[in-house]
């Protein structure tokens, strides 16, 4: 190890962050490889360490013997100051060498508060931010991850994106990459060709002309590149790579264990959850195969804790059977199944019973919204009795805490509303207390967490503003004082937050201005409060004339020209059109598997869907 | 139920790995292994591993003891084989055997402590110890509050010896380790460096052995 990394490490916090050596991280010869790919994560080695994607990509790329895929995250304040102050820059783990000679440098991006993050890591690496700076072939900075679902606001500063699953089409990338650096190519020219890859979008490939109200007029491609471009999936996720072993952390991070994704994409359609319409079609993994896949990644890890994961789990349609499969063997090799993400409507008893063969803990339901009507209009299809149910069974196993997840600010919501989700959560403390057969001596406890609504794009509430911050203290303040029980505490996500993560989440090419001052003048870690300079973000705006509420709160007209129209994730615009008339009205739509209601995605997969 | 001590070294980039990770590390080892933990009965079982005194972080170990508890009979050899296939770099069981002293014998560790002679010169180094006159401020617990103390550190080092090579400063101390009184290498080197008046970081610190109030090896 360096000589002034080894004395700067003990200054800072939690030093094992940035020694690499971890159980299972892939050591090559640099000498052996034609491409070194630094795969970063722009946040803190706790949070990146957690990410599933990150381990899928790692491994496909380390499978090839021309590649060296290493990872990379944000160093922590404390230890970026250090390497600064000693000249050292951005090093990849597995090697230590410095990222800036790397031939790949990809981003991925899970949330719009990451980007001055991304921007800080290209600076500490030496490397000029701004895509057109960077002249030379090597590196090529891509992004991927939701957020290229619009990466406009930081299109300035990467070379491509990667629309949708990533396990095919970054090889595609690496192969085309190789010829490439043989050849001596420009970057121009590699990027030229690497535009006719499907699911790559070359920013730099397309012009954006803008009306004079500063929407978007028209967005022309140029040198070939195509009209649209359409995102990429993986039809078949049995056969699809899977890593057998991830890279074990010495350090505790926050989701430290073997985690399983059990099918992607989401037959439910709430009309604001982004992921819902990103990841479809609908595409299950057999419980066979998952069974599998787990009892390899458990034997390689030492881990004793499996995380199935998927969007709303218990959709699943072989969920009993996996987790018949997987509880005859893991009780006995102590190894705890965890389930996430529920639905309140299909918690069945049977599903508690096994669920509750491991250890309990708190349990997490997300209504979303207080009332009957409010939870029509975004199309979360539960009815209260089906909650009150549900929490009947999930007490009677044993639980004693939950927590409930809502939203404010959803379109069209009243005081009405608002006061409903303490009314709700006070039906189910009751439904607690009226238990004949609770557990004596032990209280129960409700958490309210209320975030506020962000609309996002490639959903039914795409058009639709964001509550104001004015309107949004307001709910805050009203569902405050209008809690009808002690036993229900209540917490808030940060409205500025969620104000400037609506600006990016539908903003446009003119926003790279804004996060290139805002990450010169300092900001970095916007997602964690600590950090958070909404003051200095505010002030950049206006020094540079870009009013934030015309990207979060206006309400758009349906023939606007979104920032994002040349990217297609399949949902078609006529669907997402159509749900958000039916809100209005306060309409339901079944989900996928009772009415197909023609989303559009099942193109993407030979109009297939595993319904 | 079986219990083995395992002395185990910890060697190069892991020293920045802290105590209390060292836990899940061998916890995840030893089931990567397959060696048959024995759990503790209760609400929430959980496998005794049980390691006998911290080692401070930066600070490298070449025989640090750890209790494990396994279920049924099984060779001290094989156990330590097994593991060595799968702990992850920098770190090694180098011995393995049935406990045969209580933990609360340990009394002493030796370090060896390297130096940079750009740093701190080797007369230096035997004039601040030789001094008598070495203290430094060390966080406690009275009455549950926190308080700093100072500490004597000079009447606290049982034994050292400073020496010159060609590249380093090498200073072999014993100091007082165990679960009553602690004193590690870089408390040490803050007093050297408050004698002195300036600050040495040391290159490299081990610790070599515990041992008993005796000087004999811990088993």
């Amino acid at each position: 190890m360096d000589k002034t990394l080894e004395k700067i490490l003990p200054l800072v916090q939690k030093p094992a962050r940035y020694t690499g050596g971890e159980l299972n991280s892939v050591i090559k010869d640099k000498n052996a490889v034609d491409i070194r790919y630094a795969f970063c994560f722009p946040d803190s080695y706790e949070i990146g360490m957690s990410h599933l994607g990150i381990k899928i990509l790692y491994d496909i790329a380390n499978k090839r013997p021309d590649t060296w895929c290493e990872r990379v995250f944000a160093p922590w304040a404390d230890m970026e100051a250090k390497m600064r102050e000693n000249g050292i820059p951005l090093y990849a783990l597995e090697s230590g060498d410095p990222i800036r000679d790397f031939d790949f440098i990809g981003f991925t991006l899970q949330y719009e508060l990451c980007y001055t993050n991304v921007l800080n890591m290209l600076d500490l690496a030496g490397l000029p931010v701004k895509a057109a700076d960077r002249k030379e072939l090597a590196p090529i900075v891509m992004g991927g991850g939701p957020c290229a679902c619009n990466p406009e606001p930081i299109a300035e500063f990467f070379d491509l994106f990667s629309l949708g699953e990533g396990e095919e089409v970054n090889s595609e990338l690496m192969d085309l990459y190789a010829v490439h650096k043989k050849k001596g190519s420009t970057k121009e020219a590699f990027l030229r060709a690497a535009a006719q890859i499907p699911g790559v979008y070359v920013p730099s490939l397309y012009d954006i002309s803008y009306h004079e109200d500063g929407t978007v007029r028209a967005i022309t491609p140029k040198d070939g590149a195509p009209a649209k471009v359409t995102k990429r999936i993986i039809r078949d996720l049995d056969h699809v790579s899977y890593p057998e072993t991830f890279v074990v952390p010495f350090i505790d991070v926050v989701h430290d264990r073997v985690t399983h994704e059990i099918f992607r994409g989401c037959i439910r359609g709430c009309r604001f959850c982004q992921a819902c319409f990103l990841t479809r079609p609908i595409r299950e993994k057999s419980p066979d195969v998952i069974d599998a896949q787990c009892k390899t990644l458990c034997k390689n890890t030492g881990y004793d804790e499996i995380s199935l994961c998927s969007l709303s789990s218990s959709d699943y349609t072989r969920i009993e059977e996996l987790l018949g499969d997987l509880l005859s063997w893991t009780p006995e090799q102590k190894v705890n199944v965890a389930l996430p993400s529920l639905r309140v409507d299909n918690f069945s008893d049977e599903l508690v019973q096994k669920l509750t063969n491991v250890r309990k803990s708190g349990l997490t339901f997300a209504p979303e919204a207080g009332t009957q009507r409010m939870r029509d209009v975004i199309n979360k299809n539960v009815t209260e009795e089906e909650m009150l149910q549900t929490a009947r069974i999930a007490f009677a196993g044993g639980y004693s805490s939950v927590k409930l997840y809502f939203m404010l600010g959803l379109p069209t919501e009243t005081d009405e509303d608002v006061e409903g989700i303490g009314a709700l959560a006070k039906k189910v403390v009751d439904e607690f207390y009226g238990m004949p057969d609770r557990p004596k001596g032990k209280g129960c406890t409700v958490g309210i967490s209320a975030a506020s609504f962000v609309p996002k794009p490639f959903t039914p509430f795409q058009w639709e503003p964001q509550a104001t911050r004015e309107a949004l203290l307001h709910k805050q303040t009203h569902l405050k004082e209008t809690l009808p029980s002690k036993k229900i505490n209540v917490s808030f996500h940060d409205i500025n937050t969620s104000f400037l993560e609506a600006v990016f989440a539908r903003g446009d090419r003119r926003l790279s201005a804004v996060i290139y001052e805002a990450f010169r003048r300092g900001c970095k870690f916007d997602g964690w409060g600590e950090f958070f300079k909404f003051d200095t973000w505010m002030q950049v705006f206006s020094d540079l004339g870009i009013d934030p509420a015309f990207y979060a709160n206006r309400r758009r007209p349906y023939d606007e020209i979104f920032p994002w129209d040349h990217l297609d994730y399949g949902v078609s615009r006529g669907f997402l059109e159509r749900e958000n008339e039916k809100a209005k009205r306060a309409e339901t739509t079944a989900h996928c598997r009772i009415q197909c209601a023609g989303c559009g995605a099942s193109k993407l997969n030979g109009g297939h869907c595993d319904v | 139920m079986y219990e083995l001590r395992l002395f185990f070294s910890k060697r190069g980039r892991i020293k920045y790995v802290s105590h209390l990770d060292m836990f899940r590390i061998l916890q995840r080892a030893v089931r990567r292994a397959e060696i048959p933990l024995w759990y503790t009965e209760g609400f929430n079982p959980h496998p005794y591993i049980s390691f006998l005194l911290a080692l401070s972080l930066t600070v490298e170990g070449e025989l640090e003891p750890v209790d494990i508890r396994i279920v049924g009979e099984t060779y001290p050899e094989e156990v330590k084989n097994r593991l060595n296939a799968v702990l992850p770099e920098g770190l090694r069981v180098e011995k393995a055997a049935t406990p045969v002293l209580k933990p609360a014998q340990i009394a002493y560790g030796a370090y060896i402590v390297t130096l940079d002679p750009q740093e701190i010169t080797a007369e230096e180094l035997t004039r601040a110890l030789s001094s008598g006159k070495l203290v430094c401020e060390k966080s406690g617990k009275k009455n549950g509050k926190k308080v700093i103390k100072t500490v004597n550190v000079s009447e606290h080092i049982r034994s050292y010896q400073v020496s010159q090579t060609e590249k380093d400063v090498r200073l072999d101390v014993i100091l007082p380790a165990g679960s009553v009184f602690n004193l590690n290498p870089l408390q040490l080197m803050e007093a050297v460096s408050a004698f002195l008046g300036r600050t040495v970081t040391p290159d490299r610190c081990v610790r070599t052995a515990l041992l008993t109030e005796e000087l004999s090896e811990f088993q």
